[in-house]
């Protein structure tokens, strides 16, 4: 059975269950904390069905990394960052400045380049989702890794100041900035979700599978997201913006010692 | 040597223009383009007060303080009606709502949702503080311009903006102060 079948079996028994525990949460008067919560969940799925979904679209991406592209090449062929095929630890590194592009990339982006410099695919051609689980793939060998992001390229310094700008500019029909609420509100709670800020390891659990959604979110996903509660139009996949942010709040992390979650994480 | 000097004065002039109307750099907002037209947009149209916060990181100084206040203010237009309390149950689909007014999202209160604490506890906000003339202006102007009274707070503003029209906000307030809203008779959801 392919990945992608047995994954749709899994998500379809597991929807159920995530609807029947989602309805006794949302209907508890008490505040629960979503990060028990989601352990709780974590537990069920790992029981009922002995493996997580973060896992299959880490067997779907690993599938998707030995692929050949139009070149004849696989992903083998990519320098992530710590060389060739060298996957151990590199998403902890990431975004960073590649000589070759002569641009600073996260992981995705990364992904996204190599799939038409080495692989020979066509942009067009390259699928959101593959990118998605090869990313997850790639990230899942950097679990738990010391998040070392510090930006010392001139560009990796210039996208670190884009992303620190781009935080706190106030903008769109709701004057919201990230960091209104992620460093004036950090500790505190929108609905039930705690707010952090980059200094509390803001960006450490990506990517994850979030049980409400049924989906996983890079962290470029997640920025979205973000963008989307505060009505400003997202902006595109793989550009400058999303690498700035993600740059910026990694710098800071790093700079606060956090490391990542296991990866592809499991949350609400 | 005149010529230079007034010409050195203008660019300062149009530089310090420029910088009062936009956070950003024209080599960030070129950058920024990368990311779309949609999205490039917002940035490209930040307005002077937007970019006033900005700058100072939501914390602005004193001396600015008078003339942000009042040209805050200006912006606040009252119904056609002239009243501030409107429908409550209108008020409470506007309250409730995340894609609409999304007010339990920070605040407390609410017999609907559980609310977060982002912002202060709104919990029985019309048995606390009654229905005065003074308490319904009050409640409607914060709500109209909360910059008005917390200069670069991130609460909306839901009518300087236009996020809601004046007799949509005098349901909200309704919503909020009258003694027989679900607001007020109902318990929060998350008390005890």
């Amino acid at each position: 059975m392919s990945v992608r079948k047995k994954r749709l079996i899994l998500l379809a028994g597991v929807a159920f269950g995530a609807l029947a525990g989602l309805a006794a949460y949302t209907q508890q008067s008490k505040p629960l904390d979503p990060f028990e919560e989601a352990m709780r969940q974590r537990q069920m799925y790992l029981e009922t069905f002995g493996v997580l979904p973060g896992d299959l679209f880490v067997e779907e991406g690993k599938e998707l990394f030995y692929r050949k592209g139009p070149s004849g090449k696989t992903l083998e062929e990519c320098d992530f960052g710590k060389g060739k095929g060298v996957l151990e630890g590199a998403y902890a590194l990431l975004p960073k400045y590649f000589p070759d592009t002569g641009r600073v990339e996260d992981l995705e982006t990364r992904v996204y380049t190599c799939m038409q410099r080495v692989q020979g695919f066509k942009p067009e051609e390259i699928k959101r989702d593959e990118v998605r689980a090869i990313t997850t793939y790639i990230a899942s060998f950097s679990s738990k890794a010391k998040i070392q992001v510090v930006p010392k390229h001139p560009q990796e310094l210039a996208m670190y100041n884009l992303g620190r700008e781009l935080w706190y500019t106030r903008a769109g029909a709701r004057d919201m900035s990230c960091a209104v609420c992620h460093d004036q509100h950090a500790g505190q709670r929108v609905r039930l979700s705690p707010v952090r800020s980059p200094r509390q390891g803001l960006g450490n659990e990506w990517p994850a599978y979030r049980f409400e959604e049924d989906k996983l979110y890079t962290m470029e996903d997640r920025i979205d997201f973000c963008y989307e509660s505060i009505a400003i139009p997202k902006p595109e996949f793989y550009s400058d913006v999303h690498i700035a942010l993600t740059l910026y709040m990694l710098a800071e992390a790093t700079k606060a010692g956090h490391s990542f979650e296991e990866l592809p994480f499991f949350t609400r | 040597m005149r010529k230079v000097l007034v010409a050195l004065f203008a660019l300062a002039l149009a530089l310090a223009f420029a910088l009062a109307q936009r956070y950003l750099t024209e080599e960030e907002l070129k950058r920024i383009q990368a990311g779309g037209k949609a999205y490039a947009e917002v940035f490209v149209n930040q307005r002077p007060d937007q970019a006033l916060c900005s700058i100072h990181r939501n914390r602005l100084p004193a001396d600015l303080l008078p003339k942000f206040l009042e040209e805050q203010r200006a912006l606040i237009k009252y119904p056609a009606s002239g009243k501030l309390m409107g429908d409550w149950r209108k008020g409470g689909a506007i309250f409730n709502n995340l894609q609409k007014a999304n007010c339990f999202s920070c605040h407390y209160g609410s017999p609907e949702h559980l609310g977060g604490d982002v912002g202060p506890s709104l919990e029985k906000y019309g048995r606390n503080r009654g229905q005065s003339e003074a308490v319904q202006r009050y409640t409607y102007e914060v709500i109209y311009n909360a910059w008005a009274f917390f200069p670069c707070t991130v609460m909306y503003r839901f009518g300087a903006q236009g996020l809601l029209t004046p007799e949509e906000i005098a349901d909200v307030v309704a919503y909020l102060l009258d003694p027989e809203s679900d607001f007020n008779t109902k318990p929060a959801v998350g008390s005890r």
